[in-house]
């Protein structure tokens, strides 16, 4: 099927285009009086909340590894891409021209289901195959093996893309026309401008953070979830099968790591790509190591911090100065002088995971 | 039949020969305490039996079934509780929650947890507290909780009143005693006043051997029987 031309999105139009834009060049006292206008104020911090949002999918499953398992997956960033790809297929397959903007959104939670499953299914298939033999082995072993992993994915993921007559490197356009065209658009709210995709990214991001923290502090599973990585043996010796507990939880990462993807398959900034792999475990990792390695709430502090310092500064370049490094610096600006000041991050512990 | 039968168990760490061919019985309902100096075998005799070191040689039978190939979360799955010589709370659990954990699948947890705190009426007022920030007999005391719980018919019980305050050792015999009323205990204790007051049987362990064994109320804690063995 085909997707309804008339919802393809502009791609000319620049990405951060909220608040007024002044004119590149522009001072920068009347950039900071642009920058401080409460209507420019509020649009940052909404595109803030949906880059934290991102950032919280992102790295949410990778934490949750880390923190409950000690292991340090290098191929989350991979699973988020074959998460993009896999939802843009259920997408492509599923929304047609004649497909109502209600129909497109419930085809895209039946694709993050479809993508949790598989994903995840396929992450508890790595830990049973290949990590669970590493565990008593120094760490550098299951980083070297995650490394593989992701490297061996990525390969495959680019032969079978250029298999079906797609460019690994770009964005897959057909996914991004499978977007509702409110979610494509702009809307104004009073003064402001808000892009209809932020909203939807912020509801994401707020549903993976409430489902995650409900399953590990409000089930029997997620308690034997706590117990058994902070101390294996005593949970075993409860009666608790650990090793099925830690299964689980590489599933659940993993999951997480494919709905983040399913989610960037609509935005335009990311999209599903080969390159995505790089580009999202990237900065999970600066999200996780500001937030503090291993522990949930460092992470969604993190997620935070980075969306708005990435929107903040975003706005500055757009708007005001051409540095288009000034995003990325900031980012490991703050990343660089975490790991100076607080080496184990915002509310990280000395050790972590146990098994 | 015995409700545990330890037959000619040999057990290893790496290389370090522990067990050399322990053989010891538990009857349903008895106090049975492993006495010994530090590390002649008495933790690596109650790991062994829980399978977290398997014997390479000899076996491990509970209610007549073999245990040694079983994983560990398979022998707890029988009945047999393990109370370890640090405790092992999870320290970042809170205090009910560690009774929670502990409730076997298919039980009634809400009733287990009541039941937890009427035994133990000092843990309730901590119950939502982080069980780290408790004290060392208060940590006893719900490690002690979480054994009842597990619905266990034998109980190993590692050093319980090592670390404690003389006064804090009386309330954690006193709440070993309560526990004796309801399961079968194995208790390793180096405190032989303790041990003894508490057991029915004992046993008496060195270098990875069971060298004597008796009925404790026929000993005293100050008897040559046991001292030639106990000091150091």
């Amino acid at each position: 099927m085909i997707p309804d031309p008339s919802i393809a999105i502009d791609f000319a139009a620049p990405v951060f285009q909220y608040g007024s834009p002044l004119q590149s060049g522009t001072s920068f006292v009347d950039g900071l009086g642009q920058f401080l206008r409460p209507d420019t104020l509020v649009s940052v911090f909404v595109e803030g909340l949906a880059k934290s949002a991102i950032y919280v999918m992102i790295a949410g499953g990778l934490t949750l590894i880390f923190g409950l398992m000690g292991v340090l997956n290098f191929a989350h960033g991979t699973l988020t891409m074959i998460g993009a790809y896999l939802a843009g297929i259920v997408m492509v397959l599923l929304v047609g021209g004649a497909t109502g903007a209600w129909g497109r959104v419930l085809a895209f939670f039946a694709a993050l289901a479809v993508v949790f499953v598989l994903v995840g299914g396929f992450g508890g298939l790595v830990e049973v195959g290949l990590i669970r033999k590493l565990y008593d082995r120094p760490p550098i072993a299951q980083i070297l093996l995650t490394f593989g992993v992701a490297l061996i994915l990525e390969e495959a993921a680019r032969i079978v893309v250029l298999f079906y007559g797609l460019q690994p490197a770009s964005e897959w356009q057909e996914a991004f026309g499978t977007k509702p065209a409110a979610l494509a658009t702009r809307h104004s709210i009073g003064p402001l401008s808000i892009r209809g995709l932020a909203l939807f990214e912020i509801l994401l991001g707020f549903l993976t953070v409430v489902g995650i923290w409900a399953f590990l502090t409000r089930t029997r599973y997620g308690l034997f979830i706590r117990a058994g990585s902070e101390d294996a043996e005593m949970a075993e010796a409860l009666g608790i099968d650990v090793r099925r507990v830690f299964t689980v939880v590489f599933a659940l990462g993993a999951g997480i790591a494919g709905i983040a993807g399913a989610v960037l398959m609509w935005d335009q900034i990311w999209g599903a790509n080969v390159p995505l792999a790089a580009e999202t475990l990237l900065p999970a990792f600066v999200v996780v190591i500001i937030g503090g390695l291993g522990t949930f709430r460092g992470t969604v502090v993190g997620a935070l911090i980075v969306g708005m310092v990435d929107a903040v500064t975003t706005w500055w370049f757009v708007n005001v100065v051409t540095w288009t490094w000034l995003p990325d610096v900031a980012v490991f600006l703050i990343l660089v002088v975490m790991l100076i000041v607080r080496p184990q991050g915002l509310y990280g512990v000395e050790e972590v995971g146990g098994h | 039949m015995s409700l545990l039968e330890v037959e000619g168990a040999q057990t290893y760490y790496g290389e370090s020969h522990v067990l050399e061919g322990v053989s010891l019985e538990v009857e349903t309902g008895e106090v049975v305490a492993l006495v010994g100096r530090n590390g002649v075998g008495k933790t690596t005799t109650l790991r062994t039996i829980m399978q977290l070191t398997p014997p390479r040689e000899g076996s491990v039978r509970y209610r007549d079934e073999e245990l040694v190939g079983l994983r560990t979360h398979e022998v707890a799955d029988r009945g047999i509780g393990w109370i370890p010589e640090d405790r092992r709370i999870f320290s970042q659990l809170s205090v009910e929650e560690n009774v929670r954990v502990a409730v076997p699948d298919g039980e009634d947890v809400d009733e287990a947890v009541v039941f937890a705190f009427e035994t133990f009426p000092e843990l309730s007022d901590h119950r939502d507290r982080d069980a780290g920030t408790l004290s060392g007999g208060q940590q006893q005391m719900l490690a002690i909780a979480r054994g009842l719980v597990g619905e266990n018919d034998l109980l190993l019980v590692d050093e319980p009143s090592e670390g404690l305050a003389p006064q804090i050792v009386a309330d954690v015999a006193e709440a070993l005693a309560e526990a004796s009323t309801q399961t079968t205990l194995l208790l390793v204790e180096q405190n032989l006043p303790l041990a003894l007051d508490l057991a029915d049987r004992f046993y008496v362990l060195d270098n990875g051997r069971v060298v004597d064994d008796g009925d404790a109320n026929e000993v005293s804690a100050d008897d040559e029987r046991l001292r030639r063995y106990l000091s150091a």
